[in-house]
Protein backbone atom coordinates (compact mmCIF):
# COMPACT_ATOMS: atom_id res chain seq x y z
CA UNK A 1 0.00 0.00 0.00
CA UNK A 2 1.14 3.24 -0.78
CA UNK A 3 1.47 6.17 1.90
CA UNK A 4 0.23 9.09 1.69
CA UNK A 5 2.72 12.15 1.91
CA UNK A 6 2.55 13.68 5.20
CA UNK A 7 4.90 16.97 5.12
CA UNK A 8 2.60 18.91 7.87
CA UNK A 9 2.87 15.73 10.53
CA UNK A 10 6.86 14.77 9.73
CA UNK A 11 7.41 18.55 10.36
CA UNK A 12 5.75 18.33 14.08
CA UNK A 13 7.70 14.80 14.52
CA UNK A 14 11.28 16.76 14.19
CA UNK A 15 9.99 18.38 17.16
CA UNK A 16 10.18 15.00 19.32
CA UNK A 17 13.30 14.65 18.29
CA UNK A 18 16.18 14.75 21.25
CA UNK A 19 12.90 14.52 23.95
CA UNK A 20 14.44 13.72 27.39
CA UNK A 21 12.66 10.92 29.21
CA UNK A 22 10.08 12.37 31.37
CA UNK A 23 11.33 10.17 34.56
CA UNK A 24 9.72 10.17 38.32
CA UNK A 25 11.62 12.03 41.26
CA UNK A 26 13.76 9.88 43.83
CA UNK A 27 11.12 9.53 46.44
CA UNK A 28 8.56 8.02 44.04
CA UNK A 29 9.77 4.59 45.66
CA UNK A 30 8.78 6.16 48.92
CA UNK A 31 5.39 7.08 47.97
CA UNK A 32 4.68 3.68 45.68
CA UNK A 33 5.38 1.83 49.47
CA UNK A 34 3.26 4.14 51.74
CA UNK A 35 0.52 3.49 48.77
CA UNK A 36 0.82 -0.38 48.92
CA UNK A 37 0.62 -0.29 52.91
CA UNK A 38 -2.28 2.02 53.14
CA UNK A 39 -4.02 -0.26 50.30
CA UNK A 40 -2.32 -3.70 52.74
CA UNK A 41 -4.12 -1.84 55.87
CA UNK A 42 -7.29 -3.75 56.52
CA UNK A 43 -10.54 -1.91 55.97
CA UNK A 44 -14.02 -1.69 57.91
CA UNK A 45 -16.70 -1.34 55.86
CA UNK A 46 -17.30 1.79 53.95
CA UNK A 47 -20.87 3.03 52.55
CA UNK A 48 -20.17 3.42 48.77
CA UNK A 49 -19.89 7.07 48.40
CA UNK A 50 -18.78 6.99 44.84
CA UNK A 51 -20.99 8.82 42.53
CA UNK A 52 -22.19 6.06 40.29
CA UNK A 53 -23.23 3.83 43.48
CA UNK A 54 -25.30 6.52 44.22
CA UNK A 55 -26.92 6.55 40.78
CA UNK A 56 -27.49 2.99 40.75
CA UNK A 57 -29.44 2.79 44.16
CA UNK A 58 -31.47 5.71 43.34
CA UNK A 59 -32.04 4.40 39.71
CA UNK A 60 -32.93 1.20 41.73
CA UNK A 61 -35.50 2.85 44.14
CA UNK A 62 -37.07 4.90 41.08
CA UNK A 63 -37.51 1.72 39.49
CA UNK A 64 -39.11 -0.39 42.64
CA UNK A 65 -41.39 2.50 42.85
CA UNK A 66 -42.73 2.68 39.09
CA UNK A 67 -43.21 -0.97 39.75
CA UNK A 68 -44.96 -0.76 42.96
CA UNK A 69 -47.10 2.43 41.81
CA UNK A 70 -47.96 -0.01 38.83
CA UNK A 71 -48.93 -3.02 40.68
CA UNK A 72 -50.88 -0.76 43.04
CA UNK A 73 -52.76 0.91 39.72
CA UNK A 74 -53.43 -3.00 38.14
CA UNK A 75 -54.73 -4.09 41.74
CA UNK A 76 -56.87 -1.24 42.08
CA UNK A 77 -58.79 -1.58 38.61
CA UNK A 78 -59.25 -5.24 39.05
CA UNK A 79 -61.11 -4.15 42.32
CA UNK A 80 -63.11 -1.58 40.63
CA UNK A 81 -64.02 -4.59 38.11
CA UNK A 82 -65.04 -6.60 41.16
CA UNK A 83 -67.29 -4.41 42.40
CA UNK A 84 -69.40 -3.31 39.60
CA UNK A 85 -69.78 -6.88 38.82
CA UNK A 86 -71.54 -7.39 41.50
CA UNK A 87 -73.46 -4.17 41.74
CA UNK A 88 -74.71 -5.15 38.26
CA UNK A 89 -75.22 -9.19 39.39
CA UNK A 90 -77.98 -7.30 42.74
CA UNK A 91 -78.98 -5.23 39.85
CA UNK A 92 -80.24 -7.51 37.17
CA UNK A 93 -81.80 -9.66 40.35
CA UNK A 94 -83.12 -6.75 41.76
CA UNK A 95 -81.45 -6.89 45.08
CA UNK A 96 -80.32 -3.82 45.59
CA UNK A 97 -81.30 -2.15 49.35
CA UNK A 98 -82.84 0.62 47.85
CA UNK A 99 -85.10 -1.33 45.65
CA UNK A 100 -86.62 -3.69 48.58
CA UNK A 101 -88.63 -0.35 49.77
CA UNK B 1 21.82 -9.57 39.33
CA UNK B 2 20.35 -11.83 36.43
CA UNK B 3 16.76 -11.57 35.42
CA UNK B 4 16.31 -15.17 36.12
CA UNK B 5 17.53 -14.96 40.06
CA UNK B 6 15.31 -11.14 40.06
CA UNK B 7 12.44 -12.73 38.99
CA UNK B 8 13.37 -15.76 41.88
CA UNK B 9 14.02 -12.66 44.45
CA UNK B 10 10.67 -10.90 43.59
CA UNK B 11 8.68 -14.48 44.05
CA UNK B 12 9.80 -15.07 47.24
CA UNK B 13 8.80 -11.18 48.28
CA UNK B 14 12.26 -9.68 48.64
CA UNK B 15 11.32 -6.24 49.02
CA UNK B 16 15.14 -4.83 48.43
CA UNK B 17 14.55 -7.08 44.92
CA UNK B 18 11.37 -5.20 44.51
CA UNK B 19 13.32 -1.82 44.63
CA UNK B 20 15.87 -2.60 42.69
CA UNK B 21 12.92 -3.18 40.01
CA UNK B 22 10.94 -0.51 40.89
CA UNK B 23 14.57 2.44 40.59
CA UNK B 24 15.65 0.48 37.32
CA UNK B 25 12.20 0.48 35.80
CA UNK B 26 10.18 3.66 37.38
CA UNK B 27 11.60 6.16 34.68
CA UNK B 28 10.91 4.16 31.55
CA UNK B 29 7.37 3.30 33.05
CA UNK B 30 6.52 6.87 33.56
CA UNK B 31 7.33 8.01 30.62
CA UNK B 32 5.35 5.49 28.44
CA UNK B 33 2.61 5.78 30.92
CA UNK B 34 3.23 9.91 30.62
CA UNK B 35 3.14 9.78 26.78
CA UNK B 36 -0.44 7.57 26.60
CA UNK B 37 -1.87 9.53 29.32
CA UNK B 38 -0.86 13.19 28.45
CA UNK B 39 -1.08 14.25 32.20
CA UNK B 40 1.55 13.94 35.18
CA UNK B 41 -0.35 13.34 37.79
CA UNK B 42 -2.77 10.07 36.08
CA UNK B 43 1.51 8.89 34.91
CA UNK B 44 2.41 8.95 38.47
CA UNK B 45 -0.83 7.03 39.47
CA UNK B 46 -0.76 5.11 36.46
CA UNK B 47 3.25 3.62 37.01
CA UNK B 48 2.44 3.04 40.75
CA UNK B 49 -0.49 0.95 39.79
CA UNK B 50 2.02 -0.85 37.61
CA UNK B 51 4.25 -1.61 40.32
CA UNK B 52 1.63 -2.84 42.48
CA UNK B 53 0.08 -5.01 40.15
CA UNK B 54 4.18 -6.40 39.49
CA UNK B 55 4.87 -6.81 43.01
CA UNK B 56 0.79 -8.59 43.01
CA UNK B 57 1.46 -11.06 40.12
CA UNK B 58 4.98 -11.46 39.85
CA UNK B 59 4.14 -15.27 41.57
CA UNK B 60 2.08 -16.10 38.15
CA UNK B 61 4.17 -14.50 35.41
CA UNK B 62 4.99 -17.27 33.41
CA UNK B 63 8.07 -15.76 32.02
CA UNK B 64 6.92 -15.96 28.44
CA UNK B 65 8.01 -12.57 27.53
CA UNK B 66 11.04 -10.85 29.46
CA UNK B 67 10.28 -9.28 32.04
CA UNK B 68 10.67 -5.86 30.88
CA UNK B 69 8.19 -6.40 28.40
CA UNK B 70 5.31 -8.13 30.69
CA UNK B 71 6.30 -4.76 32.89
CA UNK B 72 5.27 -2.33 29.79
CA UNK B 73 2.38 -4.43 28.90
CA UNK B 74 0.70 -3.84 32.78
CA UNK B 75 1.96 -0.28 32.37
CA UNK B 76 0.20 0.45 29.07
CA UNK B 77 -3.10 -1.88 30.31
CA UNK B 78 -2.73 0.75 33.54
CA UNK B 79 -2.96 3.60 30.97
CA UNK B 80 -5.40 2.59 28.90
CA UNK B 81 -7.59 1.82 31.89
CA UNK B 82 -7.64 5.66 32.76
CA UNK B 83 -8.25 6.60 29.56
CA UNK B 84 -11.57 4.56 29.60
CA UNK B 85 -12.49 5.22 32.86
CA UNK B 86 -12.05 8.75 32.00
CA UNK B 87 -14.29 8.45 28.53
CA UNK B 88 -16.83 7.13 31.00
CA UNK B 89 -16.42 10.36 33.55
CA UNK B 90 -17.09 12.14 30.29
CA UNK B 91 -20.44 10.26 29.65
CA UNK B 92 -21.67 10.47 33.01
CA UNK B 93 -20.72 14.17 32.90
CA UNK B 94 -22.94 14.34 30.14
CA UNK B 95 -25.00 12.46 31.91
CA UNK B 96 -25.44 14.44 35.20
CA UNK B 97 -23.49 17.67 34.94
CA UNK B 98 -24.78 18.76 38.39
CA UNK B 99 -23.38 15.37 39.93
CA UNK B 100 -19.84 14.34 38.24
CA UNK B 101 -17.48 17.42 38.31
CA UNK B 102 -16.48 17.82 34.35
CA UNK B 103 -12.68 16.63 34.40
CA UNK B 104 -12.29 16.79 30.66
CA UNK B 105 -9.65 19.37 29.48
CA UNK B 106 -10.90 22.18 27.21
CA UNK B 107 -10.33 22.25 23.62
CA UNK B 108 -7.75 25.17 23.99
CA UNK B 109 -5.81 22.66 27.20
CA UNK B 110 -2.23 21.47 25.55
CA UNK B 111 0.07 18.96 27.11
CA UNK B 112 3.08 20.29 27.39
CA UNK B 113 5.44 17.35 27.21
CA UNK B 114 8.27 18.20 30.61
CA UNK B 115 10.84 16.49 28.62
CA UNK B 116 10.75 18.72 25.36
CA UNK B 117 12.94 21.18 24.19
CA UNK B 118 11.56 24.36 24.90
CA UNK B 119 11.65 25.50 21.36
CA UNK B 120 9.71 22.79 20.18
CA UNK B 121 6.84 22.74 23.25
CA UNK B 122 3.99 23.99 21.01
CA UNK B 123 4.54 22.55 17.96
CA UNK B 124 4.72 19.35 20.38
CA UNK B 125 1.54 20.25 21.97
CA UNK B 126 -0.74 20.97 18.59
CA UNK B 127 0.82 17.09 17.89
CA UNK B 128 -0.34 15.52 21.44
CA UNK B 129 -3.40 17.36 20.77
CA UNK B 130 -3.94 15.55 17.73
CA UNK B 131 -2.81 12.41 19.14
CA UNK B 132 -5.16 12.57 21.94
CA UNK B 133 -8.32 12.30 19.28
CA UNK B 134 -7.20 9.29 17.58
CA UNK B 135 -8.80 5.86 18.13
CA UNK B 136 -7.28 4.12 20.87
CA UNK B 137 -5.04 1.61 19.01
CA UNK B 138 -3.73 4.39 16.52
CA UNK B 139 -3.01 5.93 19.25
CA UNK B 140 -1.06 3.56 21.20
CA UNK B 141 0.53 2.13 18.38
CA UNK B 142 1.91 5.69 17.09
CA UNK B 143 2.99 6.20 20.53
CA UNK B 144 5.08 3.47 21.41
CA UNK B 145 6.49 3.82 17.33
CA UNK B 146 6.86 7.55 16.82
CA UNK B 147 6.68 9.16 19.94
CA UNK B 148 8.38 7.00 22.71
CA UNK B 149 10.82 5.44 19.42
CA UNK B 150 10.23 1.75 20.21
CA UNK B 151 10.88 -0.63 17.71
CA UNK B 152 8.25 -1.98 15.52
CA UNK B 153 8.67 -5.87 16.94
CA UNK B 154 8.82 -4.40 20.90
CA UNK B 155 5.55 -2.25 20.07
CA UNK B 156 4.08 -5.90 18.73
CA UNK B 157 4.94 -7.92 22.13
CA UNK B 158 3.25 -5.14 24.15
CA UNK B 159 0.43 -4.47 21.89
CA UNK B 160 -0.23 -8.39 21.27
CA UNK B 161 -0.37 -7.77 17.86
CA UNK B 162 1.48 -8.68 14.52
CA UNK B 163 3.44 -6.79 12.69
CA UNK B 164 0.92 -6.28 9.82
CA UNK B 165 -1.82 -5.08 11.80
CA UNK B 166 0.36 -2.36 13.54
CA UNK B 167 2.05 -1.25 10.19
CA UNK B 168 -1.73 -0.72 9.26
CA UNK B 169 -2.34 0.93 12.11
CA UNK B 170 0.55 3.54 11.81
CA UNK B 171 -0.34 4.05 8.31
CA UNK B 172 -3.91 5.36 9.29
CA UNK B 173 -2.93 7.10 12.40
CA UNK B 174 -0.37 9.09 9.91
CA UNK B 175 -2.78 9.96 7.66
CA UNK B 176 -5.37 11.32 10.15
CA UNK B 177 -2.90 13.20 12.10
CA UNK B 178 -2.27 14.79 8.97
CA UNK B 179 -5.74 15.74 7.90
CA UNK B 180 -6.38 16.82 11.60
CA UNK B 181 -3.20 18.98 11.48
CA UNK B 182 -3.85 20.52 7.84
CA UNK B 183 -7.67 21.25 9.78
CA UNK B 184 -6.06 23.20 12.40
CA UNK B 185 -4.25 25.44 11.01
CA UNK B 186 -6.99 25.97 8.18
CA UNK B 187 -9.50 26.80 11.41
CA UNK B 188 -6.37 29.02 12.78
CA UNK B 189 -5.77 31.24 9.68
CA UNK B 190 -9.39 31.84 9.51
Amino acid sequence: MKEKATPLLDEHLQSLNHMQEGGTDDFFYTRLKARMEKEKAPVGFNFPLKPVWIVATLMLLLLVNGLMLTQQFKTKKSTDTASSSLQNFAASYDQNISSSY
Amino acid sequence: MGEKELIQELKQGNEPAFRWLVETYRNRVFHTVLNILQDTKEAEDAAQETFIQVFESVGSFKEASSLSTWIYRIAVRKALDKIRRRKTREKLHKLLPWWIPDEKKSSSDFFYHPGIEAENKEKAAVLFKAIESLPEKQKLAFTLIKVQGMNYQEACELMQQNIKAVESLITRAKTNLQNQLEDYYNELNK
